[in-house]
């Protein structure tokens, strides 16, 4: 590939990211379509008027989407979306953590669980610096939380083990 | 049912006398507003078995004082991290964080706090007097002039789409569709749920909410130092008192602004079910319609915060007038409140101003002192809240998704629904870094659900005659309001081009 072919194609505009929201959109219609056939008309009413709407919209974008892919204005690269400063920052693994958090909470509790998660998240996305300083935050982070909503509040958090405990010992 | 200026003074003094049962649950309030995922009404609810215990008036002040200031509350977060604590303050990030991210956060929370309490302050004082009028509102207000009122709100979404219409349009159907998910409001029918028995009750409003706006921004922040830009950080290290100063002159010199759009906030309040979120959404709206600079607007620009803040102020005091003359609540926390009163013994009523004015207005009254302390309380906090958004994005971010997602939980004790409020937020980011806007997905995913269900309920009584949306009298002239106010930013930007135009020549 010569030199300016190659600039041409770093210039065109990535527009396969733009288009993840309206095919979501049209593949979400067509299946709560599915879910709609048979049912009776109040339920299907207004799904068809938005879901049309929706649908059609969706449509023309990719339409013009492709047709500027079709005249070498853009392609269908998702570099607006995923690019390098994904790894750079380490998101991926914020995402990761994310959900691991999201999958531990419910048996591990709020205060352990917030604490483990503060901690990893922070070093990560601070490259492994502070290590002390970012243990000491989380934790004020996590009890402080525990302190003002399951303590003092008594709402509802996920419960584990450290809120079995103190709840133990403060009864 | 009148109230002299005698009584209403001795009254006054009469609820300033709380003050310390006020300022506390002012501050309580700020808490239980800025957290997504806990509200006034909650927060009552938890507290009930004290509430119960205390004196009725002092009850009282407590309820309405947490009532008044979490609306406050949530506005705090919606400007500095771009959080709205509440739906009711969704539409104030659309001015404020761009304020925040240009260094000015002293100026915009001292703007937002001006608004919410002068705002609040009015519609409360005009409650007052005009509560027997402006409970018939609500005796008019039916199906079809709620339909009407929905799609105020919605057609904001056409003002986001502005800037890009059909990116504007597909984030606001996108969302629309969404809030269908769930089952049909006649015959119970599941649609869109993917078998999910959680998704029945349709889309929970927290997880979206917290998805879409503060899971979405953690992940995009973290490519920078901190959420400001460094030349707004270099503003905010030196900003002084004279900044707060300067956010509150803004917001005075907008007195006109802040009475308006408060007035609307009252009217929507007054109509059961419509509520703060729907108030501040209109209230936008209409503020961008008949703007000279609607250009401005979602840059930063003052009166864009000072609109929905002013609104959803005003909505409080709306909520109670059908309580308190008809004994309809008109949203969560006034039926929460209902609930304390009748346990107290008090009967709601209009007889209820000329038995127990201390009770009947003297909630309106203690509604103003709130705001009238909550000036004093909050105004010098704007001055050092704003350091918050210095914090470096790599300790910001995992706070704000941790503390999010777990208020996501609150509600329903789902996990699922911390599941959906990634899932939002992954929508979120998507949408932010290809130009979509997460605000107009929020406004269909908020009103979507609701539009659906008055006008199935239109549609039901009419025998699916769709000619039964121009059968009202008032409908109709919300009609016209609505045609008129989505058409005019187009006439006036004409105007203006043609004016620019023959200058020009």
């Amino acid at each position: 590939m010569t030199e300016s072919a190659a600039s041409q194609l770093q210039e065109k505009c990535p527009v396969g990211g733009e288009l993840i929201i309206p095919v979501v959109g049209l593949l979400f219609t067509g299946y709560y379509f599915t879910t709609i056939i048979g049912s009776p008309w109040t339920a299907q009413v207004s799904a068809l008027f938005v879901g049309s709407f929706l649908a059609v919209l969706s449509l023309i974008f990719i339409v013009k989407a492709t047709t500027m892919v079709w005249r070498g204005e853009a392609d269908f690269g998702v570099r607006g979306v995923f690019n390098d400063t994904d790894l750079e920052t380490n998101r991926h693994w914020l995402l990761l953590l994310t959900v691991a958090y999201i999958l531990v909470v419910e048996w591990g509790g709020f205060t352990i669980t917030t604490f483990v998660f503060l901690t990893a998240a922070m070093l990560v996305l601070n490259k492994g610096n502070r290590p002390a300083f970012i243990a000491l935050l989380a934790a004020a982070f996590a009890l402080g939380g525990y302190a003002l909503f399951i303590f003092a509040f008594e709402v509802r958090f996920p419960v584990g083990p450290f809120e079995r405990l103190m709840r133990w010992l403060l009864a | 049912m009148s109230l002299s200026l005698d009584l209403f003074g001795s009254l006054f003094l009469h609820e300033l006398s709380f003050w310390w049962v006020i300022v506390p649950s002012i501050l309580l309030g700020f808490v239980v507003g800025a957290i997504p995922g806990f509200s006034a009404a909650n927060t009552i609810i938890i507290l009930l078995p004290l509430t119960l215990a205390m004196d009725v008036e002092v009850g009282l002040a407590f309820m309405v004082a947490l009532y008044c200031s979490s609306r406050m509350g949530a506005g705090i977060p919606a400007i500095l991290v771009n959080i709205p604590g509440t739906a009711g303050a969704a539409a104030t990030p659309l001015d404020g964080y761009p304020m925040t991210k240009a260094g000015r956060g002293q100026q915009a929370l001292a703007i937002s706090f001006v608004a919410s309490t002068i705002g609040g302050l009015l519609t409360t004082v005009l409650s007052i007097f005009i509560m027997p009028w402006l409970a018939e509102v609500s005796y008019h207000m039916h199906s079809v002039e709620m339909i009407v009122v929905m799609l105020f709100g919605v057609s904001l979404i056409a003002s986001i789409a502005a800037r890009d219409t059909l990116k504007g349009l597909i984030a606001g159907f996108l969302g629309l569709m969404i809030g269908l998910i769930g089952t049909d409001h006649v015959y119970a029918t599941p649609r869109g749920t993917f078998g999910l028995l959680e998704l029945y009750d349709g889309v929970p409003l927290i997880p979206a909410l917290v998805g879409l706006f503060a899971v979405s921004e953690a992940f995009m922040i973290i490519e920078q130092r901190s959420i400001l830009t460094e030349k707004g950080l270099n503003i905010l290290r030196g900003a002084g008192w004279s900044a707060t100063l300067e956010g509150v002159a803004i917001a005075l010199r907008r007195w006109w602004h802040i009475t308006w759009t408060g007035l609307i906030g009252l009217v929507i309040g007054v109509i059961p079910g419509a509520g703060a979120a729907i108030a501040s959404f209109v209230a936008y709206q209409q503020s961008r319609s008949f703007s000279k600079t609607p250009e401005l607007y979602g840059t930063g620009h003052p009166e864009g915060l000072i609109a929905p803040e002013s609104a959803n102020n005003g909505v409080t005091a709306g909520t109670l007038i059908p309580m308190f003359i008809l004994g309809i609540p008109g949203g969560a926390t006034a039926a929460v409140m209902l609930v304390v009163l009748q346990y107290q013994g008090v009967n709601i009523g209009p007889t209820l101003f000329e038995q127990r004015p201390e009770i009947g207005y003297g909630v309106f009254i203690v509604m103003a002192v709130t705001y009238l302390l909550m000036m004093v309380t909050i105004l010098p906090l704007a001055r050092y809240m704003p350091r918050v958004t210095m914090a470096r994005t790599v300790y910001l971010a995992p706070l704000i998704i941790s503390f999010t997602l777990v208020g996501s939980f609150v509600p329903r004790d789902y996990v699922f629904d911390m599941f959906l409020g990634l899932l939002f937020g992954v929508i979120g980011y998507i949408g932010r870094r290809t130009g979509y806007h997460v605000a107009a997905m929020l406004i269909g995913v908020i009103l979507g659900p609701m539009l659906e269900q008055y006008f199935l309920r239109a549609m039901k009584m009419a025998d699916g005659n769709l000619m039964v949306l121009f059968s009202s009298n008032i409908g109709n002239a919300l009609w016209v309001a609505l045609i008129v106010s989505v058409a005019l930013p187009f006439v006036l930007e004409y105007k203006r081009n043609r004016r620019s135009a023959a200058g020009t020549a």
